[in-house]
């Protein structure tokens, strides 16, 4: 016997009632619940149709049904019939994942007058029939207490309004360099109002320090200025230079930036804030491949420095430059220390200073020290460019870097070159460039902590999935673009701030957002204001307020996120969250735990299913047992099925998949144009 | 300890390579070579060689001589970076290497140099045959006798010092310590490859390939035969019949295959002759000329008309002189020497390594 047959069910419903709380509910009367089959990716190996039966048995449900596909829109239809056919004031869906389609059947309630939070999703294919397709009976009984634990907890669900909360069509935007200005450019055009705040006395940040762009060839400074005459010209963008964040306060919709520029204090009231607040480029600790112990040792910043103010010849340190080491990686990659990602750009950035090298000087040698060339997409016409102009490309691994040593005034390098049997290979340079990564600024823990932007452990600015959502927070409202994020260059860059930018413009477009009300609340009877809760708010949600001649909590609604940590701490058992209350919860593990009477599969689907004119497919749609009564004797394509039945073709060849799959009806070969496959009934 | 040499790679590009540096080292080379062995792999480990310039490496390195110009590694590298075309360069650069007067680079890098050579030999053989005032059948004679001194001449000044030095290179440098039975044992694969040349048969086994080998082989047999024929068998002066029918064959069979080769360069059917650098262009129709000349100078003096129509054995003449005091001691007929050499210290190497396990 299994372990969930445990004998469990004397608990009686009565306990939660008698229980003291201020939300008391009406539990739900009349439910319906759909268990589905996911055309066989369930019902392969938990028993639905049983389950259904024995589903409809349940105290307060009033229909339950077993659905080829829930998701279906023909299913969705019958739902909806059925809310409004049988009164239904709550549902239960037993398929697959709450992530793939809360929204789904969200809408269905929504459009059957029922309130959407009156609705709960239970997971029977990731969770019981994928799980345990090893055990079918298993995986029927954990499938029932999962649909029971749903029915107790729809019963307690309450009927939510969406938080409405009116948002200011002001952005803020922390640092002017080219993410933050560009996003500005667009958040203005889209009408919304933009603070640009810059710590530094002038705009453009890293791009403006740099002479020529890669792939463009443009300039970067020519490029800021552009901007930001641009940037000027727009009156809904005001820029502070010299400016300082000192605070901030509020949530989306409403923050407040406390910003002084010099000696003025400013108060900024915005609906949302983007960070674009850049990196620094990684500095080489003293001896790191000679650095500052030798002259001839510089960086990659430097170098482009020096090709750009040199003229008709590249001369440091008035020594004419004959040839240039590039070491790669320098600050990036390190499996053993801080830096382990590699910074992205540093490898084309270092070819393109060799290629302009070539360009604008002759008679240069470079040799490039790398570990791998990731001159990704078209940068790698550079990398193709540099070796067709005879750069010599030498291949280290991190355990054994090159080594940098100043020998009778002669900076020499030595290095094993792995693509040639890790020989030991020894030439002297005029000038060694380190091709340095990027890392996070050094203020980013100042801006972190105000914003409360969780950081990697890269020690970047984190958004919450890479993929799905890649410029968001888990700070509702506060938005991430550019290298504050973690290595990009330009164009990646200015892409994910412009990303951010239209993704706050859809919240703040409407002037009004609508949040979930799946939040905390607290009971205002019994809090004491203990302020437990409130310190382990990790998003400063919580905050007294006076009520009936006493202190007590408030939930800021539009801050918090309904993660649940204060619940637990609070002594008085006063703060709970909505959807995730004891009752639900606890309702829940009752009907989990309620004892399980199932009967062993003895009729599976291939009995019920006999060919000849009396096919029975009970509990199969309808359009089964007309194809399988039009198939009978026959082979027939799709085309002539569709013409036979009136039914679409694409319609046919999805349920002539999923009959296949239950073994109804079977492929018998290609017509005779070839055109087409016959199908047949599966004796 | 080795030093990178970052001119080496223009050097090279002079005898002829060119894109090398375009070589990304994904070894895909060595992986489709059909001469390519574990215990010899290349050509990718010379392309690293000439990008670093790791002179000494190539120098003791017998590799460039394994290659037998099939030409698929260029076809099948992600970069076009034509090793195929680099392996050749090596073989030019490295005959220029061996040879101790330095006139074979000098002779590769400047066509002025090459056609100045050739001008001034024409016009030695011209001055010699018409302001000497010799009777032609004493020309016919100095002819003769140029032939045999020359070919003794060039063997022992400058073909024989080269190899001796390609040895030292390739071998005794590198250390290898060969008793002298090895010296012996290994002796077969010298005269096995310069006769036939079998190694190219390791080549991709395609019916063109083995036309190509068949060729070529007909070609060494007859032109060393022809050599024969004429020098040692006296052939223009002969009145054996056998021996004249044996030129016409030969002296035909070189013509008529060299034709076909030359028209293969025109039409770059394959790899191997589709970088065509002017050495190969002297070599192929010099070669002809050699052919052809030879056989209508016989024909002639069958004919009887050889001293109304003398002029045809000045153009002979001027050609076998050319050929034997330029082709063959600096030209391209020395890679078929060198190559032969090559499989040879191979093979004495490979042994001298089976027996100090
Ligand atoms: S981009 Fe290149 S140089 Fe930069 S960290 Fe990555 S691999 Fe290293
Ligand atoms: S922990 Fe409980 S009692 Fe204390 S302030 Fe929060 S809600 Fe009130
Ligand atoms: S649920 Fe989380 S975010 Fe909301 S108030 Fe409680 S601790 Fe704060
Ligand atoms: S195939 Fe081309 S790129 Fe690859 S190693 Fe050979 S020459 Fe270099
Ligand atoms: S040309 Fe042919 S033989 Fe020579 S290296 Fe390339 S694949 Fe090998």
């Amino acid at each position: 016997m299994s372990p969930l047959n445990d004998d469990k069910d004397s608990i009686t419903s009565s306990f939660y009632l008698t229980k003291q709380t201020s939300f008391r509910i009406a539990m739900k009367q009349r439910i319906g619940v759909y268990i589905c089959h996911c055309g066989g990716n369930i019902s392969d190996y938990v028993d639905v149709e049983q389950l259904s039966k024995l589903i409809a048995n349940e105290d307060n449900v009033v229909i339950s049904k077993d659905v080829m596909f829930a998701c279906s829109d023909s299913t969705q239809k019958d739902m909806v019939q059925d809310i409004n056919d049988q009164k239904l004031d709550a549902i239960v869906v037993a398929s697959c994942t709450p992530k793939l389609h809360t929204h789904t059947f969200r809408n269905v309630a929504i459009r059957a007058g029922l309130n959407p939070y009156n609705y709960t999703q239970v997971n029977v294919r990731e969770q019981c029939s994928w799980a345990h397709s090893d055990k079918p009976m298993d995986a029927t009984i954990k499938a029932y207490g999962l649909i029971r634990a749903g029915i107790n907890r729809v019963k307690y669900s309450e009927a939510l309004e969406n938080i409405e909360i009116t948002a200011q069509k002001a952005v803020g935007v922390i640092g002017a360099g080219i993410s933050g200005m560009r996003a500005a450019v667009d958040l203005a055009r889209m009408g919304n109002h933009v603070y640009l705040i810059e710590k530094e006395a002038n705009v453009g940040g890293r791009v403006a320090e740099s002479g020529k762009l890669f792939m463009t060839g443009e300039n970067g400074k020519d490029v800021i200025d552009r901007l930001y005459k641009r940037i000027k010209e727009i009156p809904e963008i005001t820029v502070f230079t010299n400016a300082n964040l000192d605070k901030v306060s509020g949530s989306i919709g409403d923050f407040t930036l406390e910003v002084s520029v010099k000696d003025e204090a400013l108060k900024l009231n915005v609906g949302a804030v983007l960070v674009t607040t850049g990196f620094d480029f990684y500095q080489p600790k003293e001896g790191e491949y000679g650095y500052k112990l030798s002259d001839n040792v510089i960086t990659l910043q430097q170098f482009n420095k020096l090709i750009e103010t040199s003229n008709d010849k590249l001369v440091y340190n008035g020594n004419a430059i004959k040839s240039v080491a590039y070491i790669y990686c320098v600050g990036s990659r390190q499996s053993k220390g801080e830096n382990k990602y590699c910074s992205r750009q540093c490898c084309s950035a270092a070819i393109h200073s060799s290629l302009n090298v070539h360009e604008k000087f002759s008679g240069v040698k470079a040799f490039h020290l790398y570990r791998d060339i990731r001159t990704y997409g078209k940068q790698e016409l550079l990398y193709t460019e540099s070796s067709r102009k005879g750069d010599i490309y030498i291949k280290y691994e991190e355990k054994e870097p090159p080594a940098v040593e100043v020998k009778n005034n002669k900076t020499v390098i030595t290095v094993k070159d792995y693509l040639t049997y890790k020989k030991e290979l020894s030439f002297d340079v005029d000038l060694v460039v380190l091709v340095t990564g990027m890392v996070p600024r050094s203020d980013s823990n100042d801006i972190s902590s105000k914003l409360k932007i969780p950081t990697g452990s890269d020690r970047f600015f984190n958004e919450i999935h890479p993929k799905l959502k890649p410029v968001e927070t888990v700070i509702k409202g506060v938005y991430i673009g550019g290298t504050c994020q973690g290595p990009k260059n330009i164009t990646e860059s200015v892409q994910s701030s412009l990303a951010a930018a239209s993704k706050i413009n859809t919240i703040l477009r409407k002037g009004t957002l609508e949040l979930e009300p799946i939040v905390a609340r607290v009971n205002a009877e019994t809090c004491l204001w203990c302020e437990k809760c409130a310190a382990v708010c990790e998003y400063d949600a919580i905050k007294p307020i006076e009520s009936n001649g006493k202190m007590i909590a408030q939930v800021n609604t539009s801050t918090c996120v309904g993660c649940g940590i204060c619940g637990p701490v609070c002594p008085s058992n006063s703060i709970e969250i909505v959807q995730f209350t004891d009752n639900e919860i606890e309702s829940m593990i009752d009907g989990f735990m309620e004892k399980a009477e199932i009967n062993t599969k003895q009729d599976s689907q291939e009995n019920e299913i006999s060919s000849g004119k009396q096919i029975k497919l009970n509990g199969f749609p309808k359009i089964w047992r007309e194809i399988a009564s039009a198939l009978d004797d026959k082979t027939l394509t799709i085309p002539q099925l569709s013409e036979q039945l009136g039914v679409e073709s694409n319609v046919l060849t999805w349920h002539l998949m999923t009959m296949n799959r239950y073994g109804v009806v079977e492929p018998a070969g290609l017509d005779e144009d070839e055109a087409y496959y016959m199908y047949k009934l599966k004796k | 300890m080795s030093h990178i040499n970052p001119d080496f790679a223009d050097d090279i590009t002079k005898f002829g390579a060119k894109d090398f540096n375009l070589c990304f080292n994904c070894g895909n080379c060595t992986a489709v070579c059909s001469l390519s062995t574990n215990d010899a792999t290349f050509p990718r480990e010379m392309i690293r060689y000439s990008t670093l310039g790791l002179e000494d490496e190539i120098k003791s390195s017998l590799k460039p001589w394994l290659c037998y110009y099939c030409g698929e590694c260029s076809s099948d590298c992600p970069r076009q970076a034509n090793p195929g075309e680099l392996m050749m360069s090596l073989r030019r650069w490295l005959t220029a290497t061996y040879d101790w007067t330095g006139l074979s680079g000098l002779l590769y890098k400047h066509m002025s140099v090459y056609i100045g050579g050739m001008i001034a030999l024409l016009a030695a053989v011209v001055g010699f045959i018409y302001y000497s005032g010799l009777s032609k059948e004493v020309v016919m004679h100095y002819g003769h006798l140029f032939e045999m001194f020359a070919i003794a001449g060039v063997f022992a000044v400058i073909l024989l010092p080269n190899i001796i030095r390609m040895w030292y290179f390739t071998v005794i440098k590198p250390k290898v310590k060969a008793p002298i039975k090895v010296y012996f044992k290994a002796l077969s694969e010298l005269f096995v490859h310069m006769f036939t040349q079998k190694r190219f048969l390791g080549c991709e086994d395609t019916k063109e390939n083995r036309t190509r080998w068949l060729l070529h082989f007909i070609l060494v047999l007859s032109y060393l035969s022809l050599l024969f024929t004429t020098v040692f068998l006296d052939w223009f002066s002969t009145s054996s019949t056998f021996v004249i029918w044996l030129g016409y064959v030969e002296s035909a069979a070189i013509f008529i295959i060299t034709t076909v080769f030359m028209s293969m360069r025109v039409r770059k059917t394959d790899a191997m002759h589709k970088h065509s650098q002017p050495s190969d262009w002297f070599f192929v129709i010099w070669l002809f000329l050699m052919g052809i000349t030879s056989f209508a100078v016989r024909l002639l003096i069958d004919l009887n008309l050889i001293n109304t129509l003398f002029w045809v054995f000045t153009i002979h003449f001027t050609v076998l002189v050319q050929w034997a005091l330029i082709i063959v001691p600096f030209g391209k007929w020395t890679h078929f020497l060198y190559r032969s050499f090559a499989m040879y210290f191979e093979r004495i190497i490979g042994l001298n390594n089976q027996l100090k396990k």
